[in-house]
């Protein structure tokens, strides 16, 4: 098992080395702007922000996993544990059980965005993190935020220092009369 | 940073040193974004200055160093609190009992050292997971099937040294009933074998329990006598087939006959885990009916007026959901006779057949099976399930903190705690969570549960509201007789202040115990209200 700071080194290389070791014809595919160090992708396809999410993700060949009824076969079958760095975009109960296993595979949460959106459809966001995605997150709009929050995953530097903020924010529940999604 | 009790930081610093020479240094977490991660998810007491948080951790990856580190927590007076997978949540999780202490994080132990088929057992250390141990035996094809808890994150040695449970017959999900041989580095790092493994080249070690002399495998549970490094674990040959059956009684009162039937094949050990409902509703996590609330307008109904409501409403009282393993022949013959005891006792009684599953349960198919845990197979889907239930309100909670009062085994005794705490919830001013239909879980086979749920917040005001509740509910449960079998450390000291035969005599002797074999107090003090004699009567 190797230890955690050498699974976020061994994240960076790796994508640097796939992006190195990817034919020309492929690579060229990929813009430069929407290279990112992101190895796996989470997503809920039951809400069209997190649809959006992963539709950017996707167009940067990030490999993207829908979130399913039981979190266990993410993590186990589809191997989401040896892919880091990660980014999602789900429910509370998904990223709360994912921070959870996380510990065991030497990761942790960096940042986290709470979005509550009403009946209506508008979004309130509410991050926690490194000054760079403080920042970000005010920028969010209240609506339509699924590809705003795949642009701000995908340009996050690990070499921001680590948070606590972010840790166990919340627990797995969310509010009835509101759609509690959470991006990180 | 957060300090042990008592230590200086020069002592705490060399300690670390010395732990970095152990474990290797990028296995020692000091940072607070690393030690955060060690916190209490479901923590009663967030963020307030009483919150159990860690000082650092370190994770070794054998029993050598597991020793090195023990000995060094002696030699600078460093509590140690030892975990295994830390998802013990409810229960405390990952932060020890002890503000201030090192966790000492066994998840790089995680190896599965054997697992034999025809004699059917396993030996695992404490790293290793229930979906790791399902995925071993899986991918070999071997004929085992393990008893989960739900959720299966957790650890076979973790949750059994906690008198955790699961679903199949009752030789299995007493999972601490199902282990067979440890290993322990006790507090001062000396490294023991308990039962048949303390005979060297022993061949029985994971079959013969008690070896010669005193039993003292269960000192280890629920305690802080050492830290245990390996366990060994019976396990269910694969039964053929897997069949279930449904049985439902008209009556209110018929619930006893009910219970008195299904005991019997439960004694037998012919069937796993029982699941006990009621289709008038009322559940542990769901809403009870608007007539059901209006019944309960003028308090707890006599049994007489729920006869009448249970007849109002057209619906069976009470239900049994029955869980079968073994040869078809066998199971389809135990369904049968299960159904004529029943129509024999219970006039009335309908029934309903369950499907027949062959077993083992192919890998593509597992993620679609229904009821994973009654096969075997651990999972996570309790979380996607409660996440949807009436806790998440406008003002959801964090998490929950878990009363378990064990009641005896009849209907009774299972109407009188949900009235207790029907009552209880009433007096604190917060919606009850019982009612009359409420229905008891099983995990251990001769006798009931009857659990309660109180929400924990990242919310200091609303935590101790839910402390405040939490206490009443056990001092109430206490009075009754009707004790708990586990909790978070929160309320360990209280729980075991319940146990108070003979003047605490029960705790005094723990506490001998303690004094003898840890006499500088390093592992988990306070655990179950075992502080070693140098903070008895000033908690640090």
């Amino acid at each position: 098992m190797v230890d955690r700071r050498s699974v976020l080194k061994i994240g960076a290389a790796g994508m640097a080395g796939a992006l190195v070791g990817m034919p020309a014809p492929l690579l060229a595919a990929v813009p430069a702007d929407r290279r990112t160090l992101l190895r796996g992708a989470v997503f809920t396809d039951r809400f069209h922000e997190s649809l959006a999410f992963a539709d950017e993700l996707q167009a940067s060949r990030v490999a993207t996993f829908t979130a399913g009824y039981d979190i266990a076969e993410l993590w186990y079958r589809d191997g989401l544990r040896h892919l880091a760095p990660l980014a999602g975009l789900t429910d509370r109960v998904t990223l709360f059980c994912l921070e959870e296993l996380a510990r065991t595979a030497g990761l942790r949460v960096f940042y986290r965005v709470d979005h509550l959106i009403d009946e209506r459809g508008n979004a309130e966001h509410n991050a926690a993190g490194p000054r760079s995605v403080m920042d970000a997150a005010r920028k969010i709009p209240t609506s339509a935020f699924g590809r705003e929050m795949a642009l701000l995953a995908s340009r996050f530097q690990l070499s921001d220092p680590p948070h606590t903020a972010p840790v166990k924010r919340t627990g797995p529940f969310a509010p009835q009369d509101k759609i509690a999604l959470v991006s990180c | 940073m957060v300090l042990p009790p008592n230590v200086s930081e020069a002592d705490f610093n060399a300690a670390l040193n010395e732990f970095r020479s152990a474990a290797g240094a990028p296995w020692v977490f000091t940072s607070d974004e690393d030690v955060a991660l060690y916190r209490d998810s479901y923590s009663i007491y967030w963020g307030e200055p009483e919150e159990r948080v860690a000082s650092a951790a370190v994770a070794p990856a054998k029993v050598e160093e597991v020793q090195q580190v023990v000995r060094t927590a002696n030699k600078y007076r460093i509590p140690l609190y030892p975990i295994s997978t830390g998802r013990n949540l409810t229960y405390g999780g990952s932060a020890p009992t002890m503000r201030g202490s090192v966790v000492l994080d066994l998840k790089r132990m995680n190896r599965i050292l054997e697992v034999d088929e025809k004699r059917a057992f396993a030996l695992v250390e404490p790293g290793v997971s229930y979906f790791d141990l399902h995925h071993y035996i899986r991918d070999r094809n071997l004929k085992l099937m393990i008893d989960v808890p739900d959720p299966g994150w957790g650890s076979p040695v973790g949750n059994s040294l906690d008198h955790g449970a699961g679903y199949l017959t009752s030789h299995f999900r007493d999972h601490f009933g199902s282990h067979c041989g440890m290993e322990v580095v006790t507090p001062e790092g000396d490294l023991i074998r308990t039962g048949m493994g303390a005979l060297p080249n022993s061949e029985t070690w994971q079959e013969f329990r008690y070896g010669a002399g005193p039993y003292i495998d269960g000192i280890f549970t629920q305690s802080n006598f050492g830290v245990v490094t390996k366990m060994g674990f019976w396990l269910m040959p694969m039964p053929e087939t897997y069949l279930t059956g449904t049985v439902t009684v008209p009556r209110y009162r018929d619930f006893e006959a009910l219970i008195e039937e299904v005991s019997y094949f439960e004694d037998l050990s012919l069937i796993g885990m029982p699941g006990y409902g009621s289709p008038i509703g009322g559940g542990l996590l769901g809403a009870p009916s608007p007539a059901l609330t209006a019944l309960m307008q003028n308090g707890w109904p006599s049994i007489d007026a729920l006869e009448s409501f249970v007849t109002a409403q057209n619906k069976p009282a009470w239900s049994a959901d029955l869980n079968f393993y073994g040869p078809e022949e066998t199971v389809r013959a135990n369904w049968q006779a299960a159904k004529r005891r029943f129509a024999k006792a219970i006039p009335g009684a309908a029934f309903q057949d369950g499907e027949l599953l062959p077993l083992p349960i192919p890998k593509e198919q597992e993620a679609t099976q229904g009821d994973k845990p009654r096969l075997g197979i651990p999972a996570l889907e309790v979380f996607t399930i409660t996440s949807r239930n009436p806790m998440t309100n406008s003002d959801p909670a964090d998490g929950h903190a878990d009363f378990f009062a064990y009641v005896p085994r009849k209907a009774s005794a299972v109407w009188d705690a949900a009235r207790v705490m029907y009552e209880t919830y009433r007096e604190m001013g917060v919606p009850p969570m019982h009612g009359p239909f409420s229905t008891p879980i099983n995990y251990y086979s001769r006798c009931f549960i009857m659990a309660t749920l109180v929400p924990t917040y990242r919310n200091a005001a609303k935590n101790a509201r839910s402390r405040e509740l939490f206490a009443k509910i056990m001092d109430r449960c206490a009075e009754h007789g009707w004790g708990c079998y586990r909790t978070s450390p929160a309320f360990q000291d209280r729980l075991m202040s319940k146990y108070s035969f003979n003047s605490n005599a029960l705790l005094r002797f723990h506490q001998k115990i303690k004094d003898g074999i840890d006499p500088n107090g390093i592992i988990s003090p306070g655990r179950y209200g075992i502080w070693p004699a140098n903070m008895r009567g000033k908690r640090a």
